[in-house]
């Protein structure tokens, strides 16, 4: 407990000092035993919102990670948050699960297809707009409207009825070239934005060397943009991933649907929830991000700050 | 006159965009074209097209599955203006997104200032911030479903501690609402928090400083200085929580799926509903045109307002 305490008192001292660079100097008087102990409580009580803001985060992931390693029965008969006896029972079971495996699969194809589509198709459009004066420019505009003026529920009945017309259901490609459309308003506008950075003049020098347009998108341009490309990658990969609400009416056949949809029906068709089971789901299914995640964390901030927020 | 106005523009225009390209030399006049058509014409096919098409057939109608398309011009919208269903999912959906608003902004606010106090310090806070964004919405619903359980779940766990009978959140009418909210806050926090929290590093500190001559400190000051200079970070979280949540379908299905006794039938399931269950597309379409221009307005509000601030910056 004391341990605990003093990681507290050492979480926070930054956090006082912070706040002292903000509010100003704030005359402390040192030395007396009394003040030290006020200096601590107040360290202890500024950190009190983050700890605040850790548990509203990671409750919902905690909860599901013990309910995991428990077994249906102890579920319900032992509540605590650490199982007294923790069982794999329900990793192996939706390992094992042609649910799983198939749509783990389905969302990989589907993950990477977009991806890379996004990048091949999106990439040229944004220097085209970037650096090209052409008739056509002003889309970009509409560009970066067309994301928040057509969410995916208003395309949710018209592309249902759309692919049935033409036979596009239970198609992985029907999904990435779904997923790729929607994106690439965001990806191209964000690209452009990348490539207004790169100084002009760096081409410019490399044409007066001989680079024709090909070789200075090899050589100068695309390794100069190669993380903003990482960051919307990362975007992409994250919208094929978790969309819900399009592959729920695309896809209806059991090989066919992606994790979410797996994950959504896995509710419905057990008689009984299979808690245990479910939470293992979602935990496999967030996981392969998380691990990602943790690696390119900075490009997901940076594109989540920049792809909604203005 | 105006001829002879259009021309020189043009040429201007056309000197000005040579001397633009010029450093492109060996390069065909097709090639932005070729660069930008493949996605032009897929953003067009995918979020383009589908809504036209939507908005034509949500003119028709079909006796039954199969029967032959109908014209029957507006009657779906008065169908559907003059339906219960419809007016139901309105008022659960108001209580949606104004609940979803007063809980996210003020969640937003509280751990963005927290947040501001460590700014660039602890990477680890970050990242915790950003998890919910990587989940999907089925999966927070899965969480929340077992956070919630009212028989193992955590939060009715601690109610207990503290001698409360907790309800049976999901299984009651009146508190699953509740829960739809709690979890699609906590889907949408990560964005609320980063908004205002770049908001709070572009505030001058010089009010800041002049507050605290005044002798403002603490609340005082977040209430009276700091709060209103964040007012665009603010509108711009209110009009992104309302959008989301307006058009958010993912979570309402997963957790609830508008149940029970349709306590929780948001506009978005009511479509759904039509749609997917009922199989009256055309009649859904109508729905979800009526969706799209109610986006439409939030999102031109939403342009406005960050024009207006735009300009004072």
């Amino acid at each position: 407990m004391t341990g605990k305490h003093g990681a507290e008192a050492e979480f926070a001292s930054p956090t006082a000092r912070a706040a002292a660079a903000v509010t100003g100097p704030q005359p402390e008087p040192k030395g007396s035993p009394g003040s030290r102990i006020k200096r601590v409580l107040r360290n202890v009580l500024l950190s009190l919102p983050l700890i605040a803001l850790v548990i509203w985060t990671l409750a919902p992931f905690l909860v599901t990670l013990s309910v995991s390693f428990k077994d249906r029965a102890q579920v319900f008969a032992d509540p605590s948050l650490i199982p007294s006896n923790p069982t794999l029972d329900a990793y192996t079971q939706v390992l094992t699960s042609d649910s799983f495996t198939t749509s783990f699969v389905n969302s990989v194809i589907v993950g990477v297809g977009t991806t890379l589509l996004t990048i091949v198709i999106g990439v040229p459009a944004a220097y085209a707009f970037a650096r090209f004066n052409f008739r056509g420019r002003h889309l970009l505009l509409l560009f970066t409207l067309l994301p928040r003026l057509v969410p995916s529920l208003g395309l949710m009945v018209p592309i249902y009825r759309l692919a049935v017309a033409v036979g596009a259901l239970d198609n992985r490609l029907t999904l990435i070239v779904v997923y790729t459309g929607m994106l690439l308003p965001l990806a191209v506008w964000l690209m452009v934005g990348f490539f207004q950075q790169i100084p002009r003049e760096i081409e410019e020098a490399a044409n007066v060397d001989g680079a024709n347009l090909l070789k200075r998108l090899r050589y100068i341009v695309g390794p100069l943009a190669a993380p903003s490309m990482i960051m919307i990658g990362v975007l992409a990969f994250r919208e094929a991933w978790n969309e819900f609400t399009l592959v729920l009416v695309l896809t209806n056949t059991p090989g066919k649907r992606t994790l979410p949809f797996e994950l959504y029906l896995m509710q419905g068709i057990e008689g009984i929830a299979n808690f245990p089971g479910e939470a293992a789901f979602t935990l496999l299914t967030v996981l392969p991000f998380v691990l990602v995640y943790t690696r390119v964390e900075k490009y997901v901030v940076a594109g989540l700050i920049s792809g909604s927020g203005k | 006159m105006p001829r002879g106005r259009r021309r020189r523009w043009w040429q201007r225009r056309e000197r000005k965009s040579e001397s633009a390209n010029n450093f492109v030399i060996g390069q065909g006049r097709a090639t932005p074209y070729l660069f930008s058509l493949p996605s032009i014409i897929l953003v067009a096919a995918i979020l383009g097209f589908p809504v036209i098409y939507g908005l034509w057939q949500s003119l028709y109608t079909r006796e039954s599955l199969g029967a032959p398309l109908e014209y029957i011009g507006i009657q779906n919208y008065v169908d559907m203006f003059q339906s219960d269903a419809f007016w139901h999912s309105m008022n659960r959906t108001a209580i949606f997104v104004i609940g979803s608003l007063a809980l996210g902004v003020t969640l937003g606010l509280f751990f963005a200032f927290a947040l501001f106090r460590v700014v660039g310090k602890l990477r680890f806070l970050r990242a915790v911030t950003v998890a919910p964004y990587i989940i999907s919405n089925v999966a927070a619903a899965v969480m929340f479903r077992i956070l919630f359980n009212s028989q193992f779940g955590m939060i009715n766990e601690v109610l207990g501690f503290f001698g409360l009978d907790g309800p049976s959140w999901l299984a009651d009418p009146g508190m699953a609402m509740v829960v739809v909210i709690f979890t699609q806050v906590w889907t949408d926090l990560p964005l609320t928090i980063l908004v205002l929290l770049g908001g709070l590093m572009t505030v001058d500190k010089s009010y800041l400083d002049a507050s605290l001559v005044d002798g403002a400190t603490g609340w005082t000051r977040a209430r009276f200085i700091t709060i209103p200079l964040l007012a665009p970070q603010i509108l711009i979280s209110v009009v992104w929580l309302s959008y989301s949540t307006l058009t958010g379908l993912g979570v309402v299905l997963a957790l609830t799926g508008g149940g029970p006794l349709r306590a929780t039938q948001t506009i978005a399931m009511e479509m759904y509903t039509v749609a997917f269950r009922n199989l009256e597309f055309n009649q859904a379409l109508a729905i979800a045109t009526f969706i799209l221009v109610l986006n439409a307005l939030l999102t031109l509000g939403y342009v406005a307002i960050g024009r207006r601030y735009e300009y004072d910056q």
